[in-house]
């Protein structure tokens, strides 16, 4: 009966084991900001890699797929597939200018994609993806005042939907990163120079709309570049997938406007042998409409490798119809020639090296649960150390070695279970906050917040001559060390102009993940108990080998 | 008079190193029921390590005679039976008192009984318990210190909390060594004057003392010299 109100006692009466129970909770909160960030983080990946692709992606690059419309409803026949979207993939020159003269000129190597809209929102919820459109009310609300968004005259989804202006000329879709002068924040968040109310300059495109020039080259099925081809384009909104990769590289026009400059539109077929009256080429049919890439989404519940396999049936399916089909003169590429991948499959590269590097800070993460039962078993060594007289007393009176046992591991689990807790507590809410953090982080320190330093600086330095004067080395000693790291704190926010931690551009996404993987708090709670015990036990079982006779000899 | 307590030429040698130092070479005392032993001899003489073996905290040597308890031999003790031993049938008093620091006066009275329980006769023993413990200290003069620590406590306060400790369990026999030697004459004074009380109340005790005047007071002396008794 003596163990628990001992270990109790232990507990409560001594510093050292808060000591023990900060070091459990800060290993235990350390593993589960880093490992939920990290999750996070591959969720974030796996979750925007799908960003516009759907679950399965067709493709033949250049060339594209001929009748891509009946491919399209004999995929959207499967019972597998929700919708399939079309869409021209290349690459172009895009040619920004701010102000006038060329110096304002910029321009940037782009991803192009001439998509259709409502398909590709079906497919990929496109419409969700455009930037310029009303926030819900809850993320209006939580907006700053400044933010363009909260201007309704900023609100152009309709646009974005139509890939054009109101008056009908073509528009393009800028990734949200691609020009230079609509930047982010330090925060991360995306503004434009623009304040909302302020007469508008025609400097910016967003959300001025302003023309851009794109420049794409058309290849022929025999290899060769035709002449490039340029239009001006009104930039009619800007869209935000989550990439930074593809946010910084890609733009968005119709469809069929593409199909037309990279000449993979419908054309009349001409005869190479036969002239008709006028001496010009007979016409002997229509090349059809080419498209490079074909989106799927797949019905609720259907995982995209069973949809990948349908799609290769029916790609199968169609191309073997339209091979046998006279009236079609065109024949699709062979099946083995067109990619049909799932969206983890086409992105794999990608995906890949994050996923190394989750099991690399796994491995790292389980040195970090090593030292931490070191600690806690060194913490414990030298608590058994202090207890050796105590632990002799006991089994002077009669206490059995698994009875001193028993106190030690108790108190092991005590420490365990209050480390764990308060590591997880701690971990939530660092995580809860850990954008907050970061943007703080980030911005220069006001001026209250010096000004504190600077006070608590001199606050301690009193209390260490205080110290002096009263003769004691402990205050002394404790406040000195106080006074140096707060005139080092204080120097550092006097020059402190913020940094960046988190780089949107190198680690793709704008917010640091911040949802707690409960999961791993679990698991490393229970893990912070287990060393914790582990650690305990042995100093435990030699305290249990204490010999009365001996620990007790001498005073 | 019932034969208690015996050792019957007990060896003991301590390693240090490579040299065997023998501490005991037969040494033998035996202890009447309700007898005071008085066990003297000069400083390093075995003393301590002869009350060591008598109340179970440590083992002869192999070839040495036994130690008797009431018939039976404390070298046959198995683990529970030598645990049951310290804890009911003697009680220990030590020069430096050694009390437990985290716990109070009261707490620490009560020790041996908490260590002989199980938790359920804990529970329905526990006030009781209590009663015993503060009456205990009561006569021992400490009325007023129960909820008090350790440290906060005089030397003669201590070693008073220390013998309640040693009674709790009503043993059979107190083991007491040097209970005065950190006192001064006064407070020692006190204290002997408080083991004779209990000693007249029937209670068998050896005590382990060098000083002269101190083993006055038992009813027997035996002297250790040469790591034998005469
Ligand atoms: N654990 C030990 N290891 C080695 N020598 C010891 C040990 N314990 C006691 N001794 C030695 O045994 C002798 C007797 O000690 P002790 O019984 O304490 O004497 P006393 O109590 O009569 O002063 C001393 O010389 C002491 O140094
Ligand atoms: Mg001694």
């Amino acid at each position: 009966m003596y163990a628990p109100l001992l270990a109790n006692r232990y507990l409560t009466s001594r510093i050292i084991p808060f000591i023990a129970v900060a070091a459990v909770a800060l290993c235990v909160a350390l593993v589960i900001v880093v490992v939920s960030v990290m999750s996070g983080f591959l969720e974030m990946v796996r979750a925007s890699g799908k960003t516009m692709t759907g679950d399965v992606v067709v493709t033949r690059p250049i060339t594209g797929i001929p009748y891509y419309q009946d491919l399209i409803k004999e995929i959207e026949s499967l019972p597998e597939a929700a919708a399939a979207s079309p869409i021209v993939e290349t690459f172009g020159l895009l040619q920004m200018q701010y102000g006038t003269g060329d110096g304002g000129k910029q321009i940037e190597m782009v991803e192009v994609w001439g998509i259709d809209p409502a398909s590709l929102d079906r497919v990929a919820d496109y419409s969700r993806k455009l930037y310029w459109s009303r926030p819900a009310d809850a993320a209006l609300a939580a907006m700053a005042p400044d933010d363009p968004l909260r201007n309704p005259f900023y609100h152009r989804e309709a646009d974005g939907m139509r890939l054009a202006t109101a008056d009908g000329r073509p528009g393009l879709v800028l990734g949200i990163e691609i020009s230079p002068f609509n930047r982010r924040g330090r925060d991360g968040a995306y503004r434009t120079s623009q304040a909302p109310g302020a007469p508008q300059d025609a400097d910016y495109f967003m959300p001025n709309a302003g023309k851009v020039i794109l420049t794409l080259v058309p290849v022929s099925e025999g290899g060769s570049l035709g002449g490039e081809r340029k239009r001006d384009f009104t930039v009619v909104n800007e869209f935000q997938s989550g990439l930074f990769q593809i946010d910084a590289n890609r733009i968005l026009l119709p469809l069929p406007v593409a199909q037309e400059m990279l000449r993979l539109d419908a054309a009349p077929m001409v005869s190479r042998t036969e002239f008709d009256e006028d001496g010009r080429p007979k016409v002997i049919g229509e090349t059809p409409g080419r498209a490079t890439t074909i989106v799927v989404r797949a019905r609720p519940g259907v995982a995209a490798p069973a949809l990948r396999d349908a799609v290769r049936g029916a790609y199968a399916r169609f191309h073997e119809r339209i091979s046998l089909d006279r009236s079609m003169p065109v024949n699709p590429p062979f099946p083995d020639l067109v990619s049909i991948e799932t969206w983890e499959e086409r992105l794999s590269d990608f995906i890949g090296p994050v996923e190394k590097e989750r099991e690399l800070m796994r491995t790292l993460f389980s040195i970090v649960y090593i030292v931490c039962a070191g600690l806690v078993l060194a913490i414990f060594w030298s608590i058994v150390q202090e207890k050796t007289r105590d632990i002799g007393i006991l089994r002077a009176v009669g206490a059995s070695r698994t009875g001193v046992l028993w106190i030690f591991l108790r108190y092991g689990l005590l420490i365990g279970i209050a480390g764990s807790i308060v590591g997880v507590l701690l971990a939530w809410a660092i995580i809860a906050r850990i954008n907050d953090i970061h943007n703080l982080l980030g911005t220069a320190a006001p001026a209250w917040l010096r000004i504190l330093a600077w006070v608590a600086t001199a606050a301690m330095l009193g209390l260490t001559v205080r110290g002096t004067l009263r003769a004691s080395a402990l205050h002394v000693v404790l406040w000195g060390f106080g006074t140096a790291a707060m005139a080092v704190v204080s120097v550092v926010l006097l020059h402190h102009e913020g940094f960046l931690i988190w780089d949107p551009s190198v680690y793709y996404f704008s917010r640091i993940p911040d949802s707690l993987d409960w999961h791993t708090a679990w698991t490393t709670m229970a893990g912070g108990i287990v060393f914790s015990v582990i650690g305990a036990s042995v100093p435990a079982a030699r305290a249990a080998d204490t010999d009365p006779v001996k620990s007790l000899r001498y005073e | 008079m019932n034969m208690l307590l015996e050792a019957d030429h007990v060896k003991k040698t301590y390693r240090l190193g490579r040299v065997d130092v023998p501490v005991l070479r037969g040494a033998s005392i035996t202890v009447g029921e309700g007898e005071w032993v008085a066990i003297v001899g000069s400083s390093g003489s075995g003393k301590s390590t002869l009350l060591h073996l008598l109340g179970g905290l440590d083992r002869a040597d192999a070839d040495s005679g036994p130690v008797r308890f009431g018939g039976e031999e404390l070298n046959r003790f198995g683990a529970r039976r030598e645990n049951r031993y310290r804890n009911r049938d003697v009680g220990f008093v030590f020069q430096f008192y050694h009390l437990l620091p985290e716990l109070t006066v009261l707490e620490n009275a009560m020790l041996p009984a908490l260590v002989g329980l199980s938790r359920l006769r804990w529970i329905s023993e526990r006030s009781a318990l209590r009663k015993r413990a503060a009456e205990l200290l009561e006569t021992c003069g400490l009325s007023h210190r129960l909820g008090h620590r350790p440290a906060e406590l005089s030397g003669g306060e201590r070693q008073r909390v220390a013998i309640a400790r040693a009674l709790i369990n009503r043993p059979r026999v107190l083991l007491a060594d040097e209970p005065t030697g950190n006192l001064d004459i006064h407070t020692g004074g006190g204290i002997l004057d408080l083991l004779a009380e209990r000693h007249a109340a029937g209670l068998t005790m050896v005590m382990v003392t060098h000083d002269a005047a101190v083993a006055a007071r038992a009813q027997r002396q035996v002297r250790i010299v040469d790591g034998r008794v005469q």
